[in-house]
């Protein structure tokens, strides 16, 4: 798979980007090029961050931002010469489907989502419930899955202005993505609902209780039994 | 050795230079805003520039040596005292147990950095020692700072330099040297910061684009470790075009759709959805840590 743009988004940080859209198999890839880059560290390396569709590298001063480039395109090709079938292998091993308790009516801008996209609350939570998606990605803050892809009909721009505090668990939705803050923290996504799980603790191994390639299924509950989960 | 904070003052945390290799969980950077005057602390107290110490965000910080210690104070944001006398930013100074350490205001920067020779004796937390107030990771149980925290300090080093420090009446002295900082902006200047142009830069109509170098903006009061929220011209797109999110860090500039500019921060985000129209200079980035809501900051392409 071909790089579409290459950029910096810090002179010691370069992006790689596949696609500027969201597709499980170019997700796949820029996994199977971050596992490639682990397992073959070159000197300057110090990580790499997956996201739907690109992969950012970050490098120490002792290598220069060309050198990287050239380094990690060597490591696309090698990668379909080495692997062709990684994007089978992975599919293969993708995880069992995670369930995912959410109570909607704790849901802060349920009421304001259904009224822009104009349709009922229950619609909206028969929709985000009744199919599974895709971990893409884990970022923004410690712990956050970005899935995918909502249903058309979920579709809905990013707020105007973020919303300064969101409660730990609330679930969201924006564009075609959903996700979920572990923590309380600012953010821009329409909350629908909220979940009991913990999305991130630091003492737990993994701390992050989902991983890029995960199944998710969300399944409604009242407040009731959010109240009485553990 | 210990140290006994008497009162927090604005914002007092434990940084080092970051928490690198876990951006992929979102785990944010961290460490020190201005990375620069971190390492120049640590340096003037003969320890390795990664040793964990104090960020201190403008004034009312006040910390007793619970015995002897020599430390240093860099960056800016507020005039140090040492048991009442003023003491010069960037010196290495000793004093004895029982003194009093105090920050007053200063027109002069926002973060003043505390380091102690040896380092602080605080948990490594995920690879780093830096406060991660957002999901309570590292530093003093997660949190900044606040009265009646007790720190250990590491022992010094042998190898460690140490001054000749005469001790005065006072109870305390210090180096006879000074190190080299770099000037420190004024409430009242206006800041020139070096900007690239973002990777979403294209995305955005040509008067936004000129605003963006050409015109002045105000540190907004929304500017923390995570990022500076930025008041002036708003920045608007050619399109509506929704992006798919990608990884940022410190120094991107993004653009919310109100088209309200943020700057990131040290503890900035991971992945980010907003279209990044510039990303800071590297080294200005320290400059900015030094700018406190209300100034004034001028964007200069590069």
């Amino acid at each position: 798979m071909e790089c579409t743009r290459i950029y910096c988004i810090h002179d010691h940080a370069v992006t790689f980007e596949f696609a500027e859209i969201i597709s499980e198999a170019i997700n796949i890839h820029v996994i199977a090029l971050k596992n490639y880059i682990d397992v073959h560290p070159f000197k300057g390396f110090i990580e790499s961050v997956p996201a739907y569709s690109s992969l950012t590298v970050y490098f120490s001063d002792t290598i220069n931002k060309d050198e990287v480039v050239d380094i990690i395109q060597l490591y696309n090709k090698q990668l379909k010469t080495h692997n062709p079938q990684a994007t089978t292998d992975n599919s293969e091993q993708s995880s069992s489907t995670k369930i995912i308790p959410v109570c909607y009516d704790l849901g802060e801008d349920l009421s304001s989502v259904a009224k822009q996209l104009n349709i009922t609350k229950e619609k909206i939570i028969a929709l985000h419930c009744n199919q599974t998606f895709r971990v893409y990605t884990i970022g923004f803050t410690p712990g956050f899955p970005y899935m995918g892809t909502l249903p058309a009909g979920l579709h809905l721009p990013r707020k105007q202005t973020p919303a300064l505090h969101i409660a730990p668990g609330s679930v969201a939705i924006a564009g075609n993505q959903t996700g979920i803050y572990p923590t309380a923290s600012p953010g821009g996504w329409h909350i629908i609902g909220r979940t009991p799980i913990k999305m991130f603790d630091k003492k737990r191994e993994p701390s992050c209780f989902l991983q890029p390639g995960d199944v998710v299924q969300f399944n409604s509950i009242s407040t009731k039994e959010f109240n009485q989960y553990k | 050795m210990s140290i006994t904070l008497i009162k927090p003052g604005w914002a007092c945390s434990v940084q080092d230079l970051g928490r690198w290799g876990y951006q992929e969980f979102g785990i944010p950077l961290s460490g020190a805003m201005d990375v620069n005057a971190a390492m120049m602390a640590n340096r003037i107290c003969g320890n390795e520039d990664g040793e964990a110490l104090l960020e201190c965000t403008l004034h009312g910080t006040e910390i007793q040596l619970n015995e002897t210690a020599i430390f240093s104070f860099t960056g800016g944001g507020a005039i140090a005292t040492v048991n009442g006398q003023p003491v010069t930013f960037n010196k290495q100074i000793k004093a004895v147990g029982g003194s009093t350490i105090k920050l007053h205001p200063s027109p002069f920067g926002c973060r003043t950095y505390i380091a102690f020779a040896g380092g602080l004796k605080v948990n490594r937390e995920l690879g780093s020692c830096s406060t991660y107030i957002a999901a309570d990771i590292g530093g003093c149980n997660g949190s900044n700072l606040e009265s009646g925290d007790l720190i250990e300090l590491k022992k010094i080093a042998p190898k460690q330099k140490m001054e000749n420090i005469t001790i005065s009446a006072a109870g305390f002295g210090s180096s006879n040297w000074k190190a080299i900082a770099p000037e420190l902006p004024h409430v009242n200047d206006l800041v020139r910061i070096k900007c690239y142009e973002g990777p979403e830069w294209n995305l955005f109509d040509d008067a936004s684009k000129h605003a963006l170098f050409n015109t002045p903006f105000t540190i907004g009061q929304h500017a923390n470790r995570m990022g500076f929220q930025l008041e002036g011209t708003r920045l608007t797109k050619k399109e509506n075009k929704e992006m798919i999110s990608s990884a940022v860090t410190k120094g991107i500039v993004q653009v919310t759709h109100q088209g309200t500019p943020i700057i990131l921060m040290a503890d900035a985000q991971t992945i980010g959805g907003y279209p990044r129209i510039g990303r800071i200079f590297n080294d200005d980035i320290h400059l900015l840590a030094q700018c406190r809501p209300g100034m004034k900051i001028q964007l200069v392409s590069i």
